[in-house]
């Protein structure tokens, strides 16, 4: 791609976005990574694909009911709607159960696009785990279709070590149907995690959230809107940000709910933790209810670490980085514990264990 | 043990310490009382090592050491334990969690083996036991959602489990009702009388003191110590006022 048409901050929903970052990892050139993809898996069964800057290495990838097509992006997103091409599809028929597909990105440089299809027909179930590794711009569509009672747990850790990561989810949750999507920023590239769920049918449940940690000049955003357009729909957006040197965090979360969505239930929770007070957390919790039975709690704060607890901890013997370390991942903890399977939320909580050792 | 020699101590640019000595052999039990905003607290802040709360002249040794060289986490290491008056709550952080990294951290800082899982959850127990504290309690965010009285016993299980050389208990018995009274003086008892440790208790009022029989009782009033005695003061203290001594 020679010429990016790229959204600029003066638009309102782009404001805090690093497209400078975006641009610099897309124009970056290719370099051998030194990551084998292989040890980007995390030791659980089930099946897993592997993208190397965007183009699909069978192997390293056992794809089991995930297919490998090429699409065409619906979307008018901007950013989105560059993903076309080689990507993936997961189509489940009626309870049909996908426990545990990893997917793999590891990129070397430059750009890469991956435009991904998520279809679980009536009472199936999938678990799905996607680790974002290496560097340059990895930017990916993710569309999402949930039937009757089906169900996608979704976890995404971004552990590039520079460069840029671009996520652009849009799902649809029927009847009954739940989708819970919960992100782990904790390397060093920037990036945008950008969603849009739509609650279509009647007791629905949403869920997106997860913990941004950003050091030195990085910048990591989250822009999520949840649209309840059904009676009984529940949501949650429980987002955490951790910031430290002169790095800037920001989260951007936004429920609609549609005029006879009655009965709805969301909840929104945005904090922010300033390990300097140089960083900066950027929060932006939005409410549009056009229904009056619903309820939404949400909250939106930024803080620093508590000196009494700190004090605390060191006057039992921990020194204070390790203090730091222990109270800034109790802070993020709610934003992971989210996660179903033990050995993927153990993994998260490593990686970002891993990050505060680094930044603390 | 602990030798402290003509403290002075700023908070804030303001002097609350001005001019404390202070002296516990091992072996022995010291009581410190004295009106609210004396000055207690602070001083079991500035031995602890609290950001903020700096000795500007003085001196503080710790069997020998110079206590105010140290880091906060060094000082509990070096065999310092400071109870507190308001004990913190830690949210995302279990009970267990806290206190082994809290042993196992004093025990690599002491060059000595680190605790596994096993050895430390039988630790806890056994002292949590002792204290009348349920176990489950140690699974729970630390001191989130306790009462008074369970974060007081949970001052004491960690000092248990911690086992100090010098506990500093700054106010423990406030906020107890006499069941958990009893228990934490045995549990000071139970702990602490030994001929190699010591121990300063910071307390308002006599009640503990029938628990824990000090040996020596001072008093604390505008940044000094303005008398000291035995345990026959404590009883004068209970009777008079402090209106009268600290004059
Ligand atoms: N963090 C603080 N900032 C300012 N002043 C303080 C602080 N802590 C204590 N003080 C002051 O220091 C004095 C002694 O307080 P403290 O040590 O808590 O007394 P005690 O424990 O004997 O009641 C009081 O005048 C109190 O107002
Ligand atoms: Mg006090």
């Amino acid at each position: 791609m020679t010429v990016l048409d790229l959204p600029s901050a003066r638009q309102e929903a782009w404001r805090w976005s690093d497209m400078e970052a975006l641009r610099a990892a897309a124009a970056s050139p290719q370099a051998p990574a030194g990551i084998n993809p292989a040890d980007l898996f995390l030791d659980i069964d089930g099946p897993r694909l592997c993208f190397v800057d965007g183009v699909f290495e069978p192997a390293h990838s056992r794809p089991g009911p995930v297919e490998v097509t090429r699409q065409i992006a619906a979307t008018d997103h901007p950013l989105g709607s560059l993903a076309i091409g080689e990507g993936w599809a997961l189509h489940l028929g009626a309870e049909h159960a996908a426990t545990c597909i990893q997917i793999v990105h590891l990129g070397t440089g430059g750009e890469n696009h991956v435009p991904a299809r998520i279809l679980l027909a009536d009472d199936a179930v999938a678990t799905l785990v996607e680790t974002f590794a290496g560097t340059g711009w990895a930017n990916r569509l993710t569309a999402i279709a949930l039937g009757k009672g089906a169900r996608l747990m979704r976890s995404v850790r971004l552990v590039q070590t520079g460069g840029f990561v671009s996520i652009r989810d849009e799902a649809e949750i029927g009847e009954a149907a739940s989708l819970v999507s919960i992100f782990l920023g904790a390397g060093g590239m920037g990036s945008r995690i950008d969603g849009a769920l739509t609650l279509t049918g009647k007791g629905a449940f949403a869920e997106m959230g997860g913990a941004l940690l950003t050091s030195g000049t990085q910048r990591q955003e989250a822009a999520v809107a949840v649209r309840h357009e059904q009676i009984e729909g529940t949501s949650r957006q429980i987002w955490r940000a951790v910031a430290a040197d002169q790095s800037v965090a920001s989260l951007a979360a936004r429920v609609e709910v549609a005029r006879g969505a009655q009965q709805t239930d969301g909840e929104q929770s945005l904090r922010g933790l300033l390990l300097q007070r140089t960083a900066t957390v950027n929060l932006k919790p939005e409410l549009e209810i056009f229904a009056d039975d619903v309820k939404c709690a949400h909250g939106a704060t930024v803080g620093e670490l508590d000196r009494n607890a700190l004090f605390y901890l060191q006057s039992r013997g921990i020194g204070e980085a390790q203090a730091k370390a222990l109270l800034t991942h109790a802070f993020v903890t709610d934003a992971l514990a989210r996660i179903g399977e033990e050995p993927v939320r153990e993994a998260f909580a490593a990686d970002a264990a891993a990050w505060l050792e680094a930044a603390l | 043990m602990l030798n402290i020699q003509n403290l002075h101590a700023e908070v804030d640019g303001k002097e609350i310490l001005k001019g404390l000595s202070l002296s516990l052999n091992a072996g022995e039990v010291h009581a410190i009382m004295g009106p609210n905003g004396a000055g207690k607290s602070t001083l079991g802040y500035v031995l602890g090592g609290r950001n903020g709360y700096a000795a500007t002249s003085g001196s503080v040794t710790f069997d020998g050491q110079d206590l105010l060289e140290l880091e906060p986490h060094e000082r509990a290491a070096a065999g310092l334990f400071l109870g507190f008056q308001y004990p913190v709550e830690i949210p995302g952080v279990s009970n267990v969690q806290f206190l082994r990294e809290a042993a196992n951290a004093q025990r690599r800082n002491r060059g000595e083996a680190q605790l596994s899982g096993a050895e430390f959850l039988k630790l806890a127990r056994a002292q949590a036991a002792a204290l009348g504290m349920d176990a489950e309690m140690l699974k729970r965010p630390v001191n989130v959602g306790f009462s008074g009285g369970e974060k007081k016993r949970n001052e004491m299980v960690q000092m248990g489990i911690l086992n100090p050389k010098l506990a500093i208990l700054d106010e423990t018995d406030s906020g107890l009702d006499i069941d958990a009274l009893k228990a934490v003086g045995e549990g000071i008892n139970r702990i602490m009388r030994a001929p190699d440790k010591a121990v300063l208790l910071i307390t308002h009022y006599q009640r503990l003191l029938d628990y824990v029989q000090p040996d020596f009782v001072h008093v604390l009033a505008g940044g000094r110590i303005v008398r000291s005695g035995g345990p026959e003061l404590a009883l004068e203290l209970e009777r008079e006022g402090y209106g009268a001594l600290a004059a």
